[in-house]
């Protein structure tokens, strides 16, 4: 069973790294996209599927993650790839600032702390006008790096979901997920709440920067409504959420099929795709809200550790 | 660029501040009974009270009725829409995870943007009623806002007489405080759970009636007003509804002088540092304690 799963994870992985050579334009955008929401869906999951902080702005981390790389890259003339580092970076430095007042909040108040965070980065953005462009938005150099941006993004998703594997199995996860079941008894049992928080929300934040920072890199052009859409962050917790929510798959699996379902529904439904997306978020709620791995390890007993 | 401040400036935010803070007390008492009575943070308020708004803006263009008659109208109509939300979907994540109700309202509120859109259009529609203003001593007063500023006072008034004397309104304060206790002394929870919803709906139609009057609307007009109204209820205290009296009125006042010391643009960040600060030094809403 492990074996068999190991063998289709490498072979999976070794199609993904040579597609680029023979796969169609539009081929390897899309799947740079489902990398894109691996890591956005993963990188959630490792604050809210683990503790249950439940982050709903954390389109903030990718937004400020590509302000940091496209500033960086326009401004100070870096090459994209320490750029795209430095969007992790400073989605983290963002994380610690927050994170340190906002994860003392309890569950609906961390909610609302955290959308009304996105709305005030846009704010800010678009005020800061010198930096960033303010409205009109911020362009880059063109470049032509979509195949190495193509591996940077689907190295990142590893990253995030390996590191997600880690997490799980560590007694670092076991203490994240004493919390969500029970913060009190978690403190009662001498875990340090405050930091174990602290440390899954700022590892939680590096992979949105960075893969905010390769998106501004590969689009060539950024603005604040672009990349603080609070549609964004939804799109990543539903995807989370039909996969399995504090599982290591849940988050691959829920990006990997609604973003065709979306792309799917976008290309025949234009108008419509709005509420096609709402009706898919009510659905995935009230039918599914332990996730398609959710049930299965409930049914079939499959790992903790999936 | 120096701008100096005079004592009528002050002044002058000052009464818009308050005028605005009115009505968003009324927008953000519906949200708070919405989220004291059954744990729902309703993410789709603003929708709703987008709605509202196209109501009152139909009545008055294509019945040519006055747009201050047609509030009520608009109110009952979501009412009803919201009873009907309530029966279908929302009941089922009563007491849920804040993740639950979270992610279906959202779903339920871009469904109803959308809708509108396909409906009415992304046009920007105008109700032409009342544009004067008037002038108080040194204070220019725009009409509309000041009726929007009575009708939000009056409508808030009667939401809390209703709170306090009536039955159902006892009932639905009991319901906020422990559904459990209220279910064994005969409260029919699930029928409160659905009237709330219906009075939440209708407080936010009421509100988007009167702003019809005052800006043009369209389709997306609601989002600011659902993160307005979350503000206005966790500086209040959620679930607390003299606290969102409060709460809208200092969002008001923090927004306008925001707006004259620093840029409309920041009043925001402003608001937004104003929410965390009251959160870390009063988690519990600036009036503590659950006196509902």
């Amino acid at each position: 069973m492990i074996r068999a799963f190991l063998a289709t994870l490498a072979g999976v992985l070794v199609l993904l790294a040579v597609y680029p050579t023979f796969g169609t334009g539009y081929g390897v955008r899309a799947t740079q996209q489902v990398f894109m929401w691996i890591v956005l869906a993963g990188s959630w999951n490792l604050i809210s599927g683990l503790t249950g902080y439940v982050s709903f702005g954390h389109v903030a981390f990718y937004g400020i993650g590509a302000y940091a790389g496209a500033i960086l890259v326009t401004r100070a003339g870096w090459a994209w790839e320490p750029a795209a580092l430095a969007g992790g970076l400073a989605a983290c430095l963002l994380a610690v600032l927050i994170g340190y007042p906002c994860l003392r909040l309890k569950g609906p108040y961390f909610a609302i702390a955290m959308l009304g965070l996105n709305e005030v980065l846009r704010a800010l953005v678009s005020y800061f006008e010198g930096l960033t462009g303010g409205g009109s938005g911020l362009s880059l150099p063109t470049l032509d790096a979509s195949v190495p941006i193509y591996y940077a993004m689907g190295l990142t998703a590893m990253l995030v979901t390996l590191l997600t594997y880690r997490i799980v199995t560590s007694r670092f996860g076991l203490r994240l997920m004493t919390i969500r079941e029970d913060e009190v008894a978690a403190e009662a049992m001498g875990i340090d709440t405050a930091r174990h928080k602290l440390g899954a929300f700022i590892l939680s934040a590096a992979g949105p920067g960075i893969a905010g920072a390769l998106t501004a890199r590969d689009q060539g052009y950024i603005e604040p409504v672009s990349v603080f859409p609070l549609a964004m962050t939804i799109t990543m917790i539903v995807m989370a959420l039909f996969g399995g929510k504090g599982t290591v798959w849940g988050p691959v699996l829920g990006a990997a099929v609604l973003f065709v379902a979306q792309e799917m529904l976008w290309a025949r439904f234009p108008y419509l795709h709005q509420l096609l997306f709402g009706t898919i978020i009510v659905a995935v709620v009230l039918l599914m809200p332990r996730g398609v791995l959710g049930i299965l390890q409930m049914k079939y007993r499959l790992p903790r550790t999936i | 660029m120096n701008v100096v401040i005079t004592p009528e400036m002050v002044g002058q935010v000052v009464i818009s501040g308050i005028l605005s803070g009115a009505l968003y007390a009324m927008v953000a008492l519906g949200l708070a009974l919405i989220f004291g009575v059954m744990r729902v943070i309703n993410v789709a308020h603003g929708p709703l009270l987008m709605l509202g708004a196209y109501v009152t803006y139909f009545l008055f263009s294509g019945l040519g009725l006055n747009p201050y008659l047609t509030v009520p109208v608009s109110m009952a109509v979501m009412f009803v829409v919201g009873v009907i939300l309530q029966r279908t979907l929302v009941f089922r994540v009563v007491n849920a995870p804040e993740l639950s109700s979270l992610l279906l309202t959202f779903g339920i509120s871009i469904a109803l943007v959308n809708l509108a859109q396909l409906a009415f259009t992304s046009d920007l529609r105008a109700i032409e009623y009342l544009t004067r203003s008037f002038v108080v001593g040194p204070f220019a007063i725009s009409g509309s806002r000041f009726i929007a500023f009575l009708f939000a006072i009056a409508v808030t008034a009667l939401a809390f007489l209703f709170l306090q004397r009536t039955k159902l309104g006892k009932a639905i304060r009991a319901t906020s405080q422990s559904a459990e206790v209220a279910m064994v002394c005969g409260i029919d929870v699930s029928r409160v759970h659905m009237i709330t919803f219906g009075l939440g709906a209708a407080l936010a139609a009421g509100g988007g009636a009167l702003i019809a009057v005052v800006i043009a609307i369209q389709p997306e007009m609601g989002q600011v007003w659902t993160f307005k109204s979350f503000l206005v209820i966790v500086l209040g205290g959620a679930g607390n509804y003299p606290g969102a009296l409060l709460g809208g009125l200092l969002l008001g006042l923090v927004e306008q002088l925001a707006s004259l010391f620093l840029t409309t643009q920041l009043s925001e960040v402003v608001a937004y540092l104003l929410l965390v600060v009251v959160l870390l030094l009063r988690p519990s809403g600036l009036l503590s304690g659950r006196q509902t």
